[in-house]
Parts: C-alpha cells; structure tokens; sequence
C-alpha cells in the first residue's frame, strides 16, 4: 500500500487524522498534511481507506 | 396535511414539529427522496430566494457538496435566505463560505490551523472547566430549560475561548447571532429590521475586535485571521467573523438540545451512555449531530447547465442540499429513523462532506463529549419536566425550550 496526497488540495480538514493518526498528522509549521509513514503496513489499511475516502476534497490517493 | 401537500420549507412545520421524529418532517422527506429527488422548489417568501433545485438523497449531497467546480458557493446566497451577513451580493461581507478554489482554501487555511485536531485537544482541559461550572449551576437550580441553562452555557464559552472574543462580550457577541438566525420567529426576532440591526451590530463589533487583536494578539482564531493581512482584506475578516460566530455556539447548542431530548425518549440509549460516561464514544456524538442536524439546508450555484434525476439544472440555478432529508436517508442508514449510538456506519451530512464542511467539528464533537461525560456523571437521574418546543424557521433547527429536572449523584 502507498498513500499520495495531493498537496494543493489539502485544506487541513483533519478528517485522515481522526481516520488514522498513525499515517497522518496536522502540524502547526505546515499548510498541509504531514504523511507519517507513506507505506503503512497491511493492518491500517482500513483506516487508511477510510481516511481516504472522508477526505472533503479527495486529496487522498492508495495505491494497491 | 397528506406527505404530498407539505412544503418542507414553511417555517411553520418546524415550529409545530413532532418530538417523535426529531422535529422533523420525516414523511414528506421519504417522499421527496423516493418520488423528486431532484425538483423545483417555489419559495413564495419576500425573505427567500426565488427557486431552487432541492437535492434530498445522502450519495446525491454528499456529490454536490464535494464538486464545488460545478457547484458553486462563490456566485451569491448562502442558503434560502435573501439576507445573510457573508453575502457580498447581498451586501454582507465576503467570508471563506462564500468563496471557492484558490482564495477559499487560502482563507481557511490561516483559520483551519486554530481549529486542527491537536489544537483542538489542549483546550480539553479548559472545557472540562467550563463543564464542571455549567453542571454545576444547573444542579443548584434542579429544574431548568436545558437548551438555554446548559445547551447555551458550553459553547458560548467554549468557542468564545477559540475565537478569541472576551469573556464579557460573549453573551451580547452571540446573542446578535441569535436574532439574525431567526428571522421567523417573533419570539427571538420581532421584526425582520431586528435582523439588520443584528447583523449591522456583529460586523461594527468585528471591526473592533479586529483591533484589539492587532494590538493584544493572543493564541485564538481572531488573531490568526488579523495576523494573516496579506492573504485576509479588511472586509474579509469581518465576513469571517460574523461566519464563524454564525456555526459557532447556536449549532453546539441545537445539537446537544436534540441530542438531551432523544436520550430522554430512548431510557435504553441513555443507561447506554450513561454506562460510558467516563469516555463517550464518539459513535455516540456523530449519532447526535446526525439527528440533530443544526442546519436544515446550505445551497449552491450550478455553473454549467446539466442533468439531474432526469431534470435540466441550467446554468446560474440554485441548487439546495436538504441535509435534513440526507440524515435520514435509508439507501445509506440502516433503521434510519432510529436513535442509535453505537451506528458504525454513519454518512450523516450535518457538517457536510466537502470543501466547506464545518471548520469547528472537531471543537465541536469535542464539547459534546466533555459536556455530557460530566452531566451523566454528575447526575443520578435527567428527567423531561415539560413539553419540548422548537425554533420556528426552516434553516436553523433550534429547541426553543426542553425543560428538565436533574438529580445529583
């Protein structure tokens, strides 16, 4: 699984945060999202499609 | 009155709305979705839009709202009403709801880092704080209108701390809010000039606090916005202003009203809650807002003529999401009507799904917690002690009054 994010439409909604604190992160340095580990193991893959999928504006692309 | 025959944007049918279906019209929306899911509403109001496409299937808003390049919130209107203050073809002032694209996710963006999750949890302890004083005070009194004693009390000092607006201020600061939101309630709002008067005073106001944040700047939302000149005009951080005093405190308070009253009405649903008081899940909180669902409706601007449900959306039509309608929407809920506050599966649209979803949610879900983990905790029973009433108006879904009587632990 590879996680990309599309950097210029992130607008720091923070719902991949609620989804999946593991992978995604809001920090106060930053405009965007900080992704915490581009290639989470197999058993986040649920919160890491959720976090997808909740994303207001689809920002959010896994990879197999 | 037959499902066909009710217009669910007569203010009347809220105010008079049965408590054993959230208030809401749940019949006519089922007939809505399953019959017109997209049609043509005639509003017949000097006080709202002409007509617009009202959209009420949950997959079919949540489209909408996610594709801000068809469905435009920068070309005029914010929701039925011909006034709001954040209307610049309105004569309001521009605010991050009434933009798209580039400058929209610039605006938020200074805004959005007062409001980030990990933001959100260092005030947890100050809401506790505030908590403890609300319940409190409501157990001196035994007897009380939630939505007013406790509904009110939380966010009012909760997002008055976000915001940046000083203690002594709130009651007034949120009090305009109040007036403009219920344009057709004569209780709240006598005349529709109290509205302009309303909406007059908050933006004066906003010009002020501006600068008292330009001179004492502190660690909140205002001060973020005055910080961010270069990207946040003068006219804008007043539009803004009065935008996040409008979702602020007023929607909190709706949706826990709503929530208290359907804990009251499902004893199974509340010794639920109450066996987890100690940590709310937040099943619990999304289950809430959905039936809660603050704002009936926000609407859009079609900006390329296109089909819909086999209806012709032309180019410059309003299109309105019905987010009541979507809540309740049984190709996505199971037992949709039901109160349930361990739903895993919960699409609900009252922040909405896209670019523009409630900026305070997380602040938002946060107070809910905090504020009924203590109540449940620090009461051995919540009674109902009268009849519930609502807000009459077809935009905000306020209680009027639910009066309770509290027992302590």
């Amino acid at each position: 699984m590879k996680i990309e994010v599309d950097v210029g439409a992130c607008e720091m909604h923070g719902d991949c945060v609620m989804e999946a604190p593991e992978v995604f992160d809001l920090q106060d340095d930053s405009d965007v999202v900080t992704v915490l580990n581009d290639t989470p193991p197999e058993e986040l893959r649920a919160k890491v499609e959720s976090a997808a999928r909740m994303c207001p504006v689809s920002a959010i692309l896994v990879k197999d | 009155m037959t499902v066909t025959s009710i217009d669910v944007f007569d203010p009347a049918v809220y105010a008079a709305g049965n408590p054993n279906t959230y208030g809401l019209p749940l019949d006519a929306y089922e007939f809505i979705r399953d019959e017109k899911p997209c049609y043509l509403h005639e509003f017949h109001d000097p006080a709202l839009i002409d007509r617009a496409w009202v959209i009420s299937r949950n997959e079919d808003i949540w489209r909408v709202d996610r594709d801000s390049e068809l469905y435009a919130a920068d070309r005029g209107y914010v929701n039925a009403w011909k006034v709001t203050p954040i209307d610049p073809t309105m004569g309001g002032m521009p605010a991050m709801l009434t933009m798209d694209g580039a400058k929209h996710k610039e605006q938020r963006g200074v805004m959005a880092k007062g409001f980030t999750p990990a933001f959100v949890r260092e005030l947890e302890e100050k809401f506790r704080g505030y908590a403890a004083t609300v319940v409190d005070r409501a157990l001196e009194k035994g007897t009380i209108n939630f939505v007013q004693e406790i509904g009110h009390a939380m966010p009012m000092e909760a997002l008055g701390d976000v915001l940046g607006v000083p203690h002594e201020d709130r009651p007034k600061f949120f009090g305009w809010v109040d007036t403009f939101a219920a344009p057709f309630d004569t209780r709240i709002t006598p005349s529709f000039d109290n509205v302009m008067v309303a909406i007059g005073e908050l933006l004066v106001y906003a010009g002020d606090l501006a600068e008292l944040k330009r001179k004492h700047p502190g660690d909140d939302v205002l001060s973020r916005i005055v910080a961010a000149a270069d990207v946040i005009s003068e006219d804008e951080i007043l539009g803004n202003v009065a935008l996040l005093a409008s979702g602020a405190a007023e929607s909190t308070r709706t949706a826990l009203s709503h929530g208290m009253h359907s804990l009251l009405r499902n004893p199974d649903q509340m010794a639920w809650l109450r066996e987890r008081a100690s940590d709310i899940p937040n099943t619990a909180i999304q289950e809430i807002v959905r039936i809660a669902s603050p704002f009936t409706h926000l609407v859009r601007t079609a900006t390329a003529t296109h089909e819909l449900h086999g209806q012709t959306i032309e180019e410059g039509d309003i299109v309105l999401m019905l987010f009541t309608a979507g809540n309740f929407d049984p190709r996505v809920f199971d037992d949709p009507r039901g109160f349930d506050l361990a739903r895993e599966k919960n699409p609900h649209v009252s922040f909405g799904r896209g670019p523009h979803q409630c900026l305070g949610k997380h602040v938002a879900t946060l107070e809910m917690k905090i504020l009924l983990e203590e109540l449940l905790q620090r009461t051995r029973s919540i009674e109902q002690a009268g009849e519930v009433s609502y807000i009459r108006d077809n935009y905000s879904r306020g209680v009027f009054e639910l009066p309770i009587t509290i027992t302590a632990a």
